[in-house]
């Protein structure tokens, strides 16, 4: 299988009044096309840094170095207006908190198809259509109505989905979910996963679940990356690494999952 | 949105009763007052009054009268100017000091909020440093001393403007009191606008913004500042306030015969109905736009209208 | 269970033990805030200057000298900062000004700390429906336009400088009531006052003995802040002619007097309008520094 993403010698530093802090360090992987990689970790690992540094969206005071090969372009050369086009057409994202990441003041149409308008050069009709394609494939109901809503007129759930519906909105290749389902009920949190599953099966999308919760991981995941302290401790095929971890720190971290989840 | 509009009026109608009826009250108790026994005013003034007031009945219907006549927009006879009424001085000064409050507030709105955003988006160049600087010179040095140092400076050491006069409106005379009027306001206003653009920026539907994919020109106009204005919104009626009482100010000095111009001249001579006409005008305006920005906010903040 | 049973003392001087040891932080903290810094020395200096200055220079305020009209700032004659139309030393008339805006800043601004805080601690502590009538008055009050319903106090009961401190005071304490109320709700939940309230102290001690006191600081941030506006509020009366009356002067009325004849004499405008700036700007930053000091995990 062809690779999608390969990253090498990925540092990512911070300039904070404390001084440099090293968020990521030195660490390289990479991603097969339509796997999906958990990437797992305690907060403060390195995870979503990693893969917000790689996509140009670490905050003003944050800076990467290395090479992170996507799709044959190294992402970290391009300038913030070429990463600019790549993010929402051929990567998607998702984030954790779905009740501040959308725009409050815009009604979820807008929100959808103003990105295939940017990227595909859409019409308003066109990307419409699409809107509700993707909506529909995030199993929501009632469509006409909710591309008229706003964010606080919906639930943590559906806005999770209609996040998703956004990083959909584009067909892209690679989908980042950054810990999509940590804010959510346990019952919502099952249906969001069988959506990534879903994805997964019939639409071919390379996904990297990024996630402190093992078990969200491990539903989802074919392959799995273990971070600690800004490096990767283990990396491996999903099962053979929850199953028979080789590092203290992955067994240590299995230790904290209940018994009857394994 | 209607809903809204009928909640602030329940609000704000019985707040500018208040307001009547403590100006109201406050002529009765004025020594030497309009309804004071000790005065010596002319007769045809002292008959007018008594006209006007209905000085036989009893208070509590003096004051409906009193009501109702302003409701009409009739202010009473002024109490030191003879053979005019307070709403012939108003009218006169009106346009003056109208011209001045909206020019004034537009320019504060406009440059102090364009000033901060881009203040915010360049945080910490030398834009950034300039704007904040000279605002903490608009809050540090107030409009009566900043008002005179312009004057002496564009007015009379350049000699670019003329510093004192109305001049049927015309468009050098207004510079510098316009200028002097809203330099305080801009400087408030774009600090606010900075510190709410930062926030705004910061937050997390800005990254999903630009996990998007949308261009920086974008996410400003269309995802930024519809969320970073609301306080400037909020700050719509204290900063006419301000500006009202800024132009009392600008107008003594620049020599403006405007509303601000009356009143001083009416407080200096105890002109009561004078005084009372130009605080009720005031405070009506004030109620007007604290319902203004009302709905300006239910217009740019959806989460508004669930209320 | 091992109940440990502690004084009304003892709860009293935990309470107070932490608190010194915080606002001193905080003081080091200011110090080391070089605008802050540079702001205390400025001010301090203007105080003292005001204060004593007189007493060291050759001229009296309200010594008119024909001889000696519109001179211009000079070492030799010894008007430092010139004279004005009647002869009088600028420099004295200044400092006098000084004392009068300094003291107006600080009395007015007590006063409306004090209707502030009772206001607010009252209406933040017992909470309820006391609370929304409460606070509903003062969102009635803060829309109306303040300063010129000062200038009606002024007219109606007549110049005199004692209403004046009460006029500003009355109208300045509404910002301080609701910053008041809000931490009052927010102290009130803290376990050690339900330590108190189990004690069985009254509400009006726990107000005077535990509330208050937790206020301190953010008390004396908004004082800093609130001295510069009722100086300005003061000259802008006095200005107008509705404040100050001569023979007393404030920076107000200096300014007013400077502005009508900067055309002869420039330094009756500037040198009053530079003492004037000078606090005002040193006012806000030493707030801004406190308000930093006392709260470093903002920054």
């Amino acid at each position: 299988m062809q690779t999608i993403l390969n990253v090498n010698d990925l540092s990512v530093n911070f300039d904070t009044s404390q001084g440099l802090i090293k968020a990521v360090d030195n660490i390289s992987f990479s991603i097969k096309k339509g796997e999906c990689l958990g990437i797992a970790g305690e907060s403060g690992s390195g995870k979503t840094q990693t893969f917000f540094s790689i996509t140009g969206i670490l905050s003003d005071n944050g800076s990467a170095t290395g090479i992170a090969d996507f799709n044959n372009v190294d992402l970290l050369k391009l300038t913030e207006k070429e990463l600019s086009e790549i993010r929402g057409k051929k990567i998607g994202f998702i984030f954790q908190d779905p009740m501040t990441s959308l725009t409050p003041h815009m009604n979820i149409g807008n929100q959808l198809i103003e990105v295939s308008m940017i990227h595909k050069k859409n019409t308003k009709k066109d990307a419409l259509k699409k809107a509700k394609e993707v909506l529909d494939i995030v199993k929501l109901p009632r469509i006409e109505n909710l591309l008229k809503k706003y964010p606080h007129e919906l639930s943590g759930g559906m806005r999770q989905r209609v996040m998703i519906g956004i990083s959909l909105m584009c067909d892209p290749l690679f989908i980042v979910a950054d810990e999509p389902t940590t804010a959510l009920d346990v019952t919502t949190q099952k249906e969001i996963l069988k959506i990534f599953n879903d994805l997964k099966k019939y639409k071919d999308i390379t996904i990297a679940l990024i996630s402190h919760d093992i078990g969200v991981i491990s539903e989802v995941s074919d392959t799995i990356l273990i971070m600690n302290e800004g490096r990767i401790i283990e990396k491996g095929n999903c099962k053979e690494v929850l199953t028979s971890p080789k590092h203290e720190y992955t067994k240590h971290l299995l230790s904290c999952v209940p018994e009857w989840m394994k | 949105m209607i809903q809204l509009i009928i909640k602030r009026l329940a609000i704000a109608i019985p707040t500018l009763i208040i307001i009547i009826a403590f100006v109201f009250g406050l002529m009765r108790v004025a020594p030497g007052g309009p309804f004071t026994n000790e005065r010596a005013l002319p007769p045809e003034i002292e008959q007018k009054i008594n006209e006007a007031y209905d000085l036989d009945k009893p208070l509590i219907q003096q004051f409906g009268i009193y009501l109702s006549k302003i409701a009409k927009g009739d202010l009473g006879p002024s109490y030191k100017y003879k053979d005019f009424t307070v709403n012939e001085l108003i009218l006169s000064g009106f346009p003056i000091s109208l011209t001045l409050g909206i020019s004034a507030i537009i320019i504060s709105l406009l440059l102090g909020s364009l000033l901060g955003i881009i203040a915010a988006i360049k945080r910490n160049t030398i834009f950034d440093y300039a704007v904040m600087g000279v605002s903490l010179i608009g809050i540090c040095v107030p409009s009566f001393v900043l008002a005179p140092i312009l004057s002496l400076f564009f007015g009379l050491y350049l000699g670019f403007l003329p510093i004192s006069g109305w001049n049927g409106g015309n468009i050098y005379n207004l510079i510098l009191p316009v200028v002097s009027l809203s330099l305080p306001q801009i400087a408030i206003i774009s600090r606010m606008m900075r510190s709410s653009t930062i926030e705004t920026l910061n937050s997390n539907f800005i990254r999903t913004a630009r996990a998007k994919g949308i261009p920086k020109r974008r996410i400003i106009t269309k995802h930024v500042i519809r969320s970073s204005i609301l306080p400037i919104i909020d700050y719509l009626a204290p900063a006419t306030a301000g500006l009202m009482t800024g132009s009392i100010i600008i107008e003594q000095i620049f020599g403006l015969p405007g509303i601000g111009r009356y009143f001083v001249v009416g407080a200096l001579q105890r002109d009561y109905t004078l005084v009372s006409g130009v605080m009720i005008l005031y405070a009506s305006l004030l109620m007007f736009l604290i319902l203004l920005s009302d709905i300006l906010r239910a217009i740019l903040d959806p989460r508004v209208k669930i209320k | 269970m091992n109940i440990k049973h502690y004084s009304k003392d003892d709860l009293d001087n935990i309470l107070s033990v932490k608190g010194n040891s915080l606002y001193s932080d905080a003081f080091k903290r200011l110090l080391k805030n070089k605008a802050s810094l540079t702001s205390l020395i400025i001010l301090s200096l203007i105080t003292l200057l005001s204060v004593f200055g007189p007493y060291f220079l050759q001229y009296d305020f309200y010594e008119t000298d024909w001889n000696s009209i519109y001179l211009p700032p000079s070492l030799e004659s010894g008007h430092y900062f010139g004279t004005d139309g009647n002869g009088r030393d600028l420099l004295v008339r200044i400092l006098y000004g000084g004392r009068l805006s300094l003291s107006i800043g600080i009395i007015a601004t007590l006063v409306s700390v004090i209707i502030g805080v009772t206001y607010g601690t009252i209406a933040g502590y017992f909470g309820g429906k006391l609370d929304t009538i409460m606070m509903r008055i003062v969102e009635i009050l803060y829309a109306m336009p303040y300063l010129i319903f000062v200038i009606i106090l002024m007219v109606v009961f007549g110049r005199n400088i004692y209403l004046l401190f009460l006029a500003i005071g009355a109208v300045e304490w509404l910002t301080m009531a609701r910053i008041v109320r809000g931490q009052t709700i927010s102290i009130k939940e803290k376990e050690f006052i339900e330590a108190s309230k189990s004690l069985g102290q009254s509400s009006f001690l726990i107000i005077i003995k535990h509330i208050i006191p937790n206020l301190a600081g953010t008390i004396i941030v908004y004082i800093t802040l609130m001295v510069p506006s009722v100086i300005i509020l003061e000259s802008f009366l006095s200005f107008l002619g509705l404040g100050v009356q001569e023979p007393l002067t404030s920076w107000g009325v200096l300014i007013s007097e400077g502005s009508r004849e900067m055309e002869t004499a420039w330094w009756l405008l500037i040198f009053p309008g530079l003492f004037m700036v000078l606090t005002l700007a040193s006012l806000n930053f030493i707030g801004d520094g406190l308000r930093d000091a006392l709260d470093p995990k903002e920054y």
